[in-house]
């Protein structure tokens, strides 16, 4: 038995162990079968343990089981004659796991692709339109950074870290600073969106319709704050879970991160739905128009945030069966990977203002063109030009940004016209 | 290890014995020859790296082709009932508290990861009250 003992560290440890103690009554005594070791069981039951990884194609999440005899000794396989432990669960459903996990991994990669372009789009209509510009949108573009860098480094680790399982035997120091940045912009993703519910609280309950906040406390909460979950998990992680590249997500360490991120989002939640309290009790009587406009905006972010937050809650309950399993994973793969492309879509295009401020450039574009062509094909041109640049429609009222303005502040440059259409989606 | 008795010596020693006993001779054997190097190797490693494999794999490794090479030179059959009991009484000295499941991650007791847990949801709280009120001061209730 010695011999065996040098097999691995599994075995010196189990053929350590078979030798300490021991025990009374009807049962199959511990042995080891070569692979792993196995406890006392009484006579008459069905013992398992996870499969061990020493082979690639064994998956260790599934069940390797040893039936104990009635008679007190382990079952034997008719064929041989041996005692033999079950271990073709072990490797069953390999194939279709892996095919399933690569679907999985390029439907991520491909959200995370979709979540950059839209961001970068929007960003690109928040910078170029600057008549869009306020405090408001400050902070959402500060958002959508927060999302771009999180799907770029996100995508980084999937691809160098995640698909390389060499990179991950190597266990270079780069891997796990790469995690620590992954979990600091997952923070920062979540504390932005924070910071979005709370300059909604302070405009609209606290101090309502009052001048510029100023937004280097918001900057500090968004970008500064969550390093400290980030280094607390780094610093927990290297002394008590100390994996390769940091990649499971077998331990509760994963808490010190998802906590704050969970608090972050329940403390979101308590202010906007405070909000819409206080726009649908006081507000409704004395500043009608004005709260009508609030409640639109408040709405985005109140969808938003069930949404960004379901996934910590339903995460921990897989369910057992394996094809609600499957569509567990996908729900929550597109949940988690697409998240840029939903605030993204949330936030900037279904914008009223966004869709409006497009609008008319379409329709400036388009009459430019027309103009221009006009000027090539024809020399009297003057009458039409005249009448095409004076159809853009009539006036406008800067909904989002109202509250600057209605103290008197003249914005001079930016008095766009667009229709102001009711009932529009206001995000 | 520098210091030890050469596998030669150990050869030279068991085939002075006369009377080839697998019992009470072949036990005194490991005992004397193969102990004595297996004690110190150990001691000079620290206690808690004793259930560390890594650690201890080649003076277990030694000890155990020890003992096979005394039974082989005492033609005796090994492995045999007196290195059983022999190994077993190693491992209650040295082996008797490592965990079965050896040096695998496992997460810190509870009164540990409490704290790592709840700490920092307690500065996110205070974070966002104190930006809160600095929102709320900086322009004033109208």
């Amino acid at each position: 038995m010695q011999r065996r003992c040098f097999h691995s560290e599994s075995s010196f440890v189990c053929c350590v162990w078979l030798y300490v103690a021991g025990g009374a009554g009807l049962y199959c005594n511990r042995t080891w079968d070569g692979w792993l070791c196995w406890d006392d069981t009484p006579a008459g039951t069905v013992t398992w343990q996870n499969c061990p990884n020493y082979f690639p194609d064994f998956d260790s999440t599934e069940k390797a089981t040893k039936i104990c005899s009635e008679s007190g000794q382990w079952f034997r396989h008719p064929d041989t004659n041996r005692t033999w432990s079950n271990y073709t669960l072990c490797n069953f459903h390999t194939t279709g796991k892996l095919k399933m996990a690569y679907i999985l991994y390029y439907m991520a990669i491909v959200g995370h692709a979709l979540s950059i372009a839209s961001l970068l789009i929007s960003l690109a209509i928040f910078f170029y339109f600057r008549n869009l510009s306020c405090q408001r949108i400050t902070l959402h573009k500060n958002l959508f950074v927060s999302y771009v860098l999180n799907s770029a480094l996100t995508l980084i680790y999937l691809i160098a870290v995640v698909n390389n399982p060499d990179v991950v035997g190597r266990n270079p120091v780069g891997c796990k600073v790469l995690h620590f940045f992954h979990m600091y912009m997952l923070g920062c993703n979540y504390f932005w969106m924070l910071c979005e519910g709370i300059y909604l609280h302070t405009l609209i309950v606290v101090a309502v319709f009052a001048e510029e906040q100023h937004l280097h406390w918001y900057y500090l909460l968004g970008w500064g704050f969550p390093l400290v979950p980030a280094s607390i998990h780094a610093v927990a992680r290297k002394k008590y879970f100390d994996d390769n590249c940091w990649m499971s997500v077998e331990t509760h360490l994963l808490y010190v991160v998802h906590g704050p991120i969970m608090a972050a989002l329940l403390v979101n939640l308590f202010f906007l739905l405070n909000i819409v309290r206080v726009l649908v009790t006081k507000l409704r009587d004395t500043h009608r128009a004005e709260s009508n406009m609030y409640m639109k905006a408040v709405r985005a972010t109140l969808i938003l945030v069930p949404l960004l937050g379901i996934q910590f809650v339903i995460f921990p309950w897989r369910p057992e069966n394996r094809l609600a399993g499957e569509v567990y994973d996908y729900i929550m793969h597109i949940l988690m990977h697409y998240q840029g492309l939903l605030v993204a879509t949330i936030f900037c295009f279904f914008n009223g203002e966004v869709q409006a401020a497009l609008k008319r450039q379409w329709i400036q574009y388009k009459a430019q063109w027309g103009q221009r062509r006009r000027d090539h094909c024809s020399m009297r041109s003057t009458s039409y030009t005249a009448t095409s640049i004076t159809e853009v429609p009539a006036f406008m009222y800067h909904h989002d940004c109202n509250s600057e303005h209605l103290n008197g502040r003249h914005t001079s440059e930016d008095s766009e016209l667009v229709a102001l259409k009711t009932g529009e989606t206001y995000a | 290890m520098a210091t030890g008795i050469p596998p030669r010596a150990i050869v030279e020693a068991c085939q002075s014995v006369s009377v080839m006993a697998c019992g009470g001779t072949y036990e005194y054997a490991i005992e004397e020859f193969c102990l004595g190097k297996f004690r110190l190797d150990m001691e000079e490693l620290d206690q808690h790296h004793w259930c560390s494999w890594e650690d201890t794999v080649e003076p277990y490794g030694e000890l155990t082709n020890c003992t096979y090479l005394i039974a082989l030179k005492m033609d005796c059959f090994w492995p045999n009932r007196q290195v059983d009991e022999f190994f077993i009484r190693i491992h209650k000295h040295y082996f008797h508290d490592c965990s079965l499941s050896g040096r695998q991650l496992r997460d810190p007791p509870n009164h540990i990861l409490g704290p790592f847990i709840v700490v920092p949801i307690l500065v996110t709280l205070l974070m966002t009250a104190l930006v809160v009120w600095r929102s709320k001061r900086s322009e004033g209730i109208v």
